[in-house]
């Protein structure tokens, strides 16, 4: 089974109106033009890895209040097994308004849903009975209002205890204290915080140097996104560049998502072969940036993309 | 043949044995269940609670048999009954004698054991025994719908 974890979960929904005006009231007619659907780092890629053939996928985390019951039911639509606790508030929802002309993007990022220390407990426990027959967990995302940032730290060294590896994408304070724990693959993100161990990092040599930290504080392999390039820090302190060779961006959201569950169907099929499942992440991630699709829908597209993946070792 | 991985519920939402009854309830309650699975420290299925089993053992047994003025007195026992065994562990009220089926069952086997025993729900097992969620009656009219629309 492969196992996911989304611990600050949403429902996100998108509406589409011809012009996104303040202070202006829209009325939306057709269903086209409204889409919901369950948003989450780990759930996305969970998504992914079920439309790349696994059967058995689960997402482990949080969902909240009688929204996280229509949650759970979206996700169970989509063939996934949920291992949520329940919690007594309600799950937080995104709300994203698109203006078709001019296009517009606007987006209401909803940060309110916590969780209490009772259903943090209960989450613990299930989550050690639940990764049983998981070999690599995936751990993703930021993490709910209410939950202490040793939560990743803790739920790693669940896994290192009971021999299972770990993916950790995460920022701030979650991930550093999360670093002691030495997990396999750590990716850290950027959309909370510009730093990486609370350094601010813009140029590609301060990018390196992050990477390089984060070996220091425990992470065995790093991937870091550099633009739309990623960097390579390999356990063996190589540092490579992965580049996507003559590629048009179409669609940004989901890109990173499809590249962790490239990289994780690589790990699965084939072992670890770090370069290698990057590039394979790297193609899958570049299949949804060209398309307007947020989900993975084959391995064929990812298949196709491999050889636009160029990976360069640097001198550094 | 439709296979019950086709219709189940996948949810791996479960209580262990040591959990207590406390927790039972709370978790029935959001999850708007009225039984859940017990598992062992694998995910593997041992037993099932019932949301009955546990009314059975707070609410005194002439329960809505008693004259008007009787019954605050008998709600005030089932209250404080309750306060008494909420701290318990599952094992105590778990059912043992468990129906459940594989996620590669023919649903016409489900349509079998479901018409001839009491469960509203059966658990969903992989061929190791691992909980893999669970299939309802209503799943079930849900699959004779579809086997009725190809008539």
């Amino acid at each position: 089974m492969i196992t996911t974890v989304t611990l600050n979960p949403s429902i996100d929904r998108e509406y589409f109106v011809d012009s996104n005006q303040v202070m202006k009231n829209q009325y939306i007619y057709t269903d086209e033009d409204v889409r919901v659907y369950p948003g989450g780092k780990g759930l996305i890629a969970a998504i992914n890895l079920k439309n790349l053939g696994y059967t058995d996928v689960q997402n482990i985390g949080f969902v909240g209040g009688k929204q996280g019951l229509y949650f759970e039911k979206m996700v169970q639509n989509l063939d996934l097994t949920t291992n949520y606790i329940n919690t007594d508030n309600e799950i937080r929802n995104n709300v994203k308004i698109i203006g078709k002309d001019p296009f517009t993007y606007t987006q209401y990022n909803d940060y309110t849903y916590s969780v209490d220390d009772y259903d943090v407990n209960q989450l613990i426990k299930r989550f050690k009975r639940g990764i049983t027959s998981s070999k690599l967990i995936m751990i993703a995302g930021s993490i709910p209002e209410g939950v202490d940032f040793s939560i990743y730290k803790k739920l790693t060294n669940i896994c290192h205890e009971m021999g299972k590896e770990v993916y950790l994408q995460a920022s701030g304070e979650a991930l550093n204290l999360a670093l002691e724990t030495e997990p396999r693959f750590v990716v850290p993100y950027f959309k909370h915080h510009k730093t990486i161990l609370d350094k601010e990092i813009k140029t590609q040599s301060e990018f390196i140097e992050a990477g390089k930290r984060l070996q220091e504080h425990g992470a065995r392999n790093v991937i870091i996104p550099f633009h739309c390039d990623r960097l390579l820090f390999a356990e063996n302190g190589s540092v490579y560049k992965l580049t996507p060779e003559d590629y048009c961006i179409r669609n940004w959201l989901g890109a990173s998502d499809a590249y962790n569950a490239g990289f994780f169907d690589y790990i699965e099929r084939y072992g670890c072969d770090f370069l290698e499942a990057n590039r394979q992440g790297a193609a899958a991630a570049l299949s949804i940036s060209e398309s307007k699709s947020v989900f993975l829908e084959s391995r064929k597209e990812i298949t196709l993309n491999m050889s636009r993946i160029i990976i360069q070792e640097l001198e550094v | 043949m439709s296979i019950v991985k086709d219709y189940m519920f996948r949810t791996l939402n479960s209580v262990s044995k040591d959990d207590l009854i406390e927790d039972v309830i709370k978790i029935m309650y959001k999850t708007e269940l009225s039984v859940l699975p017990v598992v062992d420290p694998e995910n593997k299925l041992l037993a099932t609670i019932y949301s009955n089993n546990i009314l059975k053992n707070i609410i005194p047994e002439q329960f809505g048999f008693l004259e008007s003025h009787r019954i605050f007195y008998e709600i005030n026992q089932s209250v404080e009954n309750l306060a008494e065994i909420k701290g318990r562990k599952v094992s105590e009220y778990m059912s043992k004698n468990t129906d459940f089926v594989h996620e590669d069952d023919d649903m016409n086997k489900i349509a079998d054991i479901m018409l001839h025993n009491k469960e509203s729900l059966l658990f969903v097992v992989n061929e190791a025994g691992f909980l893999r969620g669970y299939i309802s009656r209503a799943d079930l009219l849900h699959y004779l719908l579809d086997q009725a629309k190809e008539l």
